[in-house]
């Protein structure tokens, strides 16, 4: 026992390289969470917002207020955890940097600029409520989308550069020469990347937002307010679940030719070969079985190629030390399968809704559809952050997929080092995130003690506080 | 023409450096006077004041800082990684203060309750003062020469901390200080809240005898650790903007000590800037000092004429909308919804 605790203590203390690793994935999947709400929840605002003032609904007008005050904490958390990662890779990764930089940061040059339009419109949007003519007001807060898009468009061109580099030309020695700067933004990955990911993060803020109200259904709130908060957010979203499916699809398709390993991960096909089957679950082990999980023949094979005679790439086709490892390899399985099963989901509620819509002509009234629709908004995080975890697990070992490794750009900072960074942002990520959920609870307490104060408009008599009509007394 | 390129991107490079510390140093100031504040009637006023003031633009200045490190890794991968290798620890604690600072200043909008504010505006007071502490450090690391191209050639400590490290630090401090004063003095009249003008005004003329202090010290030490870099100081490229510091800190705190309300705050633009630029440029050929040249650091020219590209379009879009801001908020169309 001790003997192993020591070992397992030097081996964390020998290399920066699996604190290096932990804190990029927890730095990264911490800002994730956010970026739905900086990138689409203006839009859902601002469609609130437009209804508010070009529909005359004052209604709608206090939800777009509201959702915009959390908008703007959530965008100042966003904004500094993003300024982290821009700084971690100078932190944990600076090899990475030094060799690609010229290439890979030409996406986070274009992000750079839409975060400053963000930032100012945020700036001018938040509070601009009060003084600014409502129209101006909505015209100058439509920047916020566009902006948005193109910081996310910054963003996936830098990652899919890192999944499929092209544009660079490198002599004997692997220095960068020379770049072609439109090729490196514009990589093979980019368009399917691109729309998965900012439907994917539309979706979530849209089943995000509707969950709060769909739980105020359930706690037996019933107003105008309810309907429009749950119906706008929702309706947006369950239009985008289907169409994401199909972006997905192509996506996966996309990495078979384009990044081989991880299409072998994200299967856990063992062998290149026809005739593949699909699995479900289940497990790889050293050896290339796979144990446990659910087995369709030849699926995997129709996928990649619509026919059962299609060729689908195995892990074992590669050096062992240029493909995910056999954990790695699960990782990214049982991740892309959480994904898969989610996304599915919320295409069959998107179209449970579409058929009472049709049908009924109003919004549903089951219990079960809003128990469901209540679990969307979490539902639709995890299939995000799965997601996520499919790409860059996948991509494993490298950095930049097949020019360099991830261990041989990792820091020189002692283990202890990063470790203690490690710790101490944690700490602070954890104080932040429950500092943050506190007051928006809190806020959404006043708000409804607000709503109420105006839905019991007092009576004539029996104002509790006012004074006691006659009455009273005589009883 | 890869030279000349290279030259700009250097010289955006430097210009974002300079735009950080003037606009994010004047709201790292307004935190610092936020932290000294204390307790009681005036300092909540001084506290109102600067969270107004403050609340719609604090975004769009950090966004300098994201910008910066962006040029430096495209335009200068080779400097960002040295950079990065050798001094890593004074980043991690700027970085420490700017997510402490972002944060909790949003906190404090949203927070109820005076505990939790307090709280906040504590946390808020000590980040402002960590993070352009830690920031100037490592450009004074820099200036000193002890960081070594391509990775530590000192040990991490010895590279990180020494006098000239320590000697920009405080005379950031006392550079956002002097500018976050100035600028709440407009704020306050602004507002037309006379107590906060004179009491921000006071403030000013404090922080500029702070300043000159900590900028004679920090001249002393550069003689002592890297002549080189005081002689083209007093004699090359840096000189007109360290007589044009000198010259524009007094003048600044000498009309505000006499309420002499006019220029003041364009002149503190320029004191901060030159003081930036006097380093700066006095450095030029060189991003490392007698180590790495612009040209040696430089990226491939494709990645130049990017950059060169998505500066302009930078000028193009985000100028105008920066404008617009600058007028709604000079104005008082933006307003806190607390």
């Amino acid at each position: 026992m001790m003997r192993s605790v020591v070992r397992l203590a030097t081996l964390l203390a020998a290399d920066a390289l699996l604190p290096s690793r932990i804190q990029m994935a927890f730095t990264l999947a911490y800002h994730i969470l956010l970026v739905p709400f900086g990138v689409a929840l203006p839009f859902y605002t601002l469609l609130m917002e437009g209804i508010g003032v070009f529909r005359r609904d004052p209604i709608a007008l206090r939800i777009a207020r509201r959702w915009s005050v959390v908008m703007a904490v959530q965008f100042a958390v966003g904004a500094v955890t993003g300024t982290i990662l821009s700084f971690e890779f100078g932190i944990l990764w600076p090899k990475m940097l030094g060799r690609f930089g010229a290439a890979f940061g030409l996406g986070f040059a274009i992000e750079g600029i839409a975060f400053f339009l963000e930032a100012i419109f945020i700036g001018i949007y938040l509070y601009g409520w009060r003084r600014l003519p409502p129209r101006i007001h909505f015209v100058l807060g439509l920047v916020l989308i566009p902006a948005g898009l193109l910081g996310a468009f910054g963003v996936l061109s830098a990652n899919s550069w890192m999944n499929t580099p092209g544009g660079v030309t490198m002599d004997a020695s692997g220095q960068l020469i020379n770049v072609d700067a439109l090729a490196a933004l514009f990589t093979r990955a980019l368009p399917y990347e691109f729309w998965h990911f900012v439907i994917a993060i539309y979706l979530t803020a849209g089943f995000f937002v509707a969950s709060i109200y769909a739980v105020a259904w359930l706690r037996g709130r019933r107003d105008h307010y309810q309907r429009l908060a749950f119906a706008i957010p929702f309706t947006v979203a369950a239009l985008l679940a289907p169409v994401e499916v199909v972006v997905g699809d192509l996506s996966a398709r996309g990495l078979v030719t384009d990044q081989p390993t991880k299409f072998a991960a994200m299967e856990i096909n063992w062998k290149t070969q026809s005739h593949v089957p699909e699995i479900i679950g289940g497990l790889l082990t050293d050896s290339g079985k796979v144990v446990l999980g659910i087995v369709i023949p030849s699926v995997d094979s129709i996928l990649v190629g619509y026919s059962p005679d299609a060729v689908a790439p195995g892990l074992s086709s590669f050096a062992p030390d240029a493909r995910p490892t056999t954990i790695e390899a699960n990782i990214t399985h049982l991740a892309f399968d959480l994904m898969v099963g989610l996304g599915s989901a919320g295409a069959a509620l998107a179209a449970w809704y579409f058929f009472v819509l049709v049908r009924r002509r109003d919004l549903p009234q089951s219990r079960w559809f809003y128990r469901f629709a209540a679990l969307a908004g979490v539902g639709a995080y995890v299939a995000l952050e799965s997601g996520w975890v499919t790409t860059e697990v996948g991509r494993q070992p490298w950095i930049v997929y097949n020019a360099m490794r991830v261990s041989d750009a990792v820091t020189s900072a002692p283990a202890a080092y990063v470790w203690t960074m490690l710790t101490v942002l944690v700490v602070v990520y954890a104080v932040i995130g429950i500092t943050f959920v506190t007051l928006v609870l809190k806020l959404s307490a006043q708000w409804r003690r607000d709503d109420l104060a105006v839905l019991a408009e007092p009576p004539e008599e029996g104002v509790p506080y006012g004074p006691r009509p006659a009455t009273f007394e005589a009883k | 023409m890869t030279a000349a390129l290279a030259n700009i991107s250097a010289l955006v490079l430097l210009m974002t450096v300079t735009a950080y510390s003037v606009a994010g140093g004047v709201d790292f100031g307004a935190g610092i006077w936020d932290l000294l504040a204390g307790r009681g009637k005036q300092a909540n006023e001084a506290r109102a004041l600067i969270d107004h003031a403050m609340a719609p633009v604090w975004e769009a200045n950090n966004v300098w800082l994201v910008f910066s490190i962006v040029v430096c890794w495209t335009g200068f991968p080779l400097l960002f990684q040295s950079v990065f290798a050798s001094l890593y620890p004074l980043f991690s604690l700027a970085l420490l203060g700017v997510i402490l600072r972002g944060v909790f200043f949003a906190f404090r909008h949203i927070a109820s309750g005076s505990r939790m504010e307090r709280a906040s505006s504590l946390v808020f007071g000590i980040s402002s003062v960590i993070t352009p502490f830690f920031f100037a450090a490592t450009l004074g690391a820099i200036a000193s020469g002890r960081v070594g191209v391509g990775g530590p050639t000192l040990s991490v400590w010895d590279a990180c901390v020494s006098p000239m490290s320590i000697s920009f630090g405080l005379v950031a401090l006392a550079a956002t200080a002097f500018s976050g004063a100035s600028f709440l003095v407009g704020d306050a009249r602004r507002y037309g809240i006379p107590e906060m003008v004179d009491y921000f005004r006071r403030r000013a003329v404090v922080a500029t005898f702070v300043l000159v202090a900590f900028g004679t010290l920090g001249l002393i030490t550069i003689g002592f650790e890297a002549p080189r870099l005081l002689s083209s100081m007093i004699g090359g490229l840096g000189t007109p903007f360290v007589l044009a510091t000198m010259v524009l800190t007094p003048a600044v705190g000498y009309l505000l000590w006499r309420r002499r309300f006019f220029w003041y705050r364009v002149l503190t633009v320029g004191a901060v800037s030159s003081l930036v630029l006097a380093w700066g440029l006095a450095q030029a050929p060189h991003v490392l000092p007698e180590t790495l040249t612009v040209s040696q650091a430089a990226a491939p020219v494709a990645t130049h004429i990017a950059l060169l590209v998505v500066t302009a379009a930078l000028v193009v879009l985000v100028a105008p909308a920066l404008g617009l801001l600058v007028y709604f908020d000079q104005r008082s169309a933006l307003e806190s919804t607390k």
